[in-house]
């Protein structure tokens, strides 16, 4: 029964149910077991370890007053969360109006990102793909995920025509999938 | 006009934001009707999850934790800091260190004509963000898997369709009308769910159309959970009605 679980070793659904019946202490080990994940992906796109703990802040908090935003039967916390604190970065890197990024749809996965041990292997997996690609994949990748550029300023940046543009990211995508195949 | 292997060239950068206004609502149109492109953007939103995961690492200072745990336990709004990156310093322009009262007074000046300016910008966009809103609610029941799709078409004549997309678990329905026939100025189209355990037909939003007969509607019914067998369309008259006026004009195909 998930309610007699360690905390630490309850899975997403347990937490977010706790959440839902007001747990603030579910709040704190959602923190402990996320905020690496929310933290990194915010200072890597805004390069400013304020304007990343005010990412962590509002992300989390957003969480806590709507739990119900998260479809625990049809997705994962850890790549949902992740893809929310990009989102949130990338509107304050871009100066766009707030979006209720927490409405986000679930990510369905099948890499094993449960655990803490799956999360790190995970990250290690993901990181080495991403470190051994073409440096003009990982470039292109990087300047529209991590820096929300549009393809358009991308292109005018590189140089490159659109259609190169798309390919180099497809290709980097292509290879992130292969590897978890 | 594109065709779907143009489209799934961008369904990468789609599933990041990354094309811009005009490509990402050509490609949304598409979305609408194919389904392996919906999947394919599943997929590629999974794979742009672990590259958001690649930046794990970083631990973020020892006070975020109190500040969270505070801001809950009092349950305050934390209003959002929204630190935009800082603007590039000025100087002071010489003339106002020069002659305080005169630059007082242009200031003044210059601050009614931009209260003026701030407050139409702020009603503009709160337009936009309801419009904004309002296309993101349509793309996400466009690309959610789980939504219930249908094609209703008229009755008795074609070929005026519409579309709803009902997102069951939200209670919101999204129609996408096209080419409808005009009714009277004092009629408006309604919108019905037929629930799937027999029960009365749900009045489900009233819409007009514009000039080409297109109309894309919003309806949050208020209830989530209700399984639909289907979705109906009846004409009203103006505010709608509580039960459907026969006949049906619009109703699922087959």
């Amino acid at each position: 029964m998930a309610g007699t679980q360690a905390p630490n070793q309850q899975d997403d659904a347990a937490l977010i149910a706790r959440l839902r019946a007001r747990d603030e202490h579910a709040m704190a080990d959602l923190y402990d077991r996320y905020s690496g994940i929310v933290y990194g992906v915010a200072l890597r796109v805004l390069g400013d370890t304020t304007a990343a703990e005010d990412v962590l802040q509002e992300v989390f908090l957003q969480l806590w007053r709507r739990p119900q935003a998260f479809d625990a039967d049809r997705g994962k916390l850890a790549p949902w969360l992740a893809v929310i604190a990009r989102n949130r970065a990338i509107d304050l890197l871009r100066r766009r109006p707030a979006e209720d990024d927490i409405s986000e749809l679930p990510i369905s996965t099948g890499v094993n990102l449960e655990d803490t041990a799956g999360r790190r292997l995970a990250v290690e997996k993901v990181r080495g793909v991403l470190t051994g690609l073409p440096q003009e994949q990982r470039k292109a990748l990087e300047m529209a995920f991590f820096e929300g550029m549009t393809h358009t300023e991308i292109s005018a940046k590189t140089g490159e025509p659109l259609g190169t543009i798309k390919t180099r990211i497809r290709s980097a995508l292509s290879a992130v999938r292969k590897a978890f195949a | 006009m594109k065709d779907h292997a143009q489209f799934a060239e961008d369904l990468a950068l789609y599933a990041m934001g990354a094309l811009d206004e005009q490509a990402r609502r050509e490609l949304e149109t598409h979305l609408g009707t194919c389904g392996e492109c919906r999947r394919e953007v599943e997929a590629l939103r999974a794979d742009l999850a672990l590259v958001a995961m690649s930046a794990t690492g970083p631990q973020p200072p020892q006070r975020s934790r109190q500040r969270l745990m505070d801001a809950i336990a009092t349950g305050q709004r934390e209003e959002s800091k929204v630190r935009t990156m800082p603007p590039p310093q000025r100087g002071w322009p010489r003339w106002l260190i020069l002659a305080p009262v005169a630059a007082a007074l242009v200031l003044a000046a210059v601050c009614g004509v931009l209260m003026v300016q701030v407050q139409r910008l702020q009603q503009a966009l709160a337009v936009e963000r309801q419009n904004s809103e309002q296309a993101r609610q349509v793309v996400r029941a466009l690309i959610d898997p789980a939504a219930q799709r249908m094609t209703l078409v008229a009755a008795t004549r074609r070929p005026p369709r519409i579309k709803t997309i009902y997102e069951k678990k939200k209670g919101l329905v999204v129609l996408i009308a096209d080419s409808l026939d005009p009714i009277p100025d004092d009629k408006v189209y309604q919108l019905w769910l037929l629930p799937a355990n027999g029960g009365d037909p749900m009045p489900a939003g009233t819409f007009s159309i514009d000039s080409s007969g297109n109309k894309v509607m919003i309806h949050n019914l208020g209830s989530m959970g209700i399984d639909a067998k289907a979705f109906a369309v009846t004409v009203e008259p103006t505010g709608g009605s509580k039960t459907p006026t026969m006949p049906i004009v619009y109703a699922p195909e087959g």
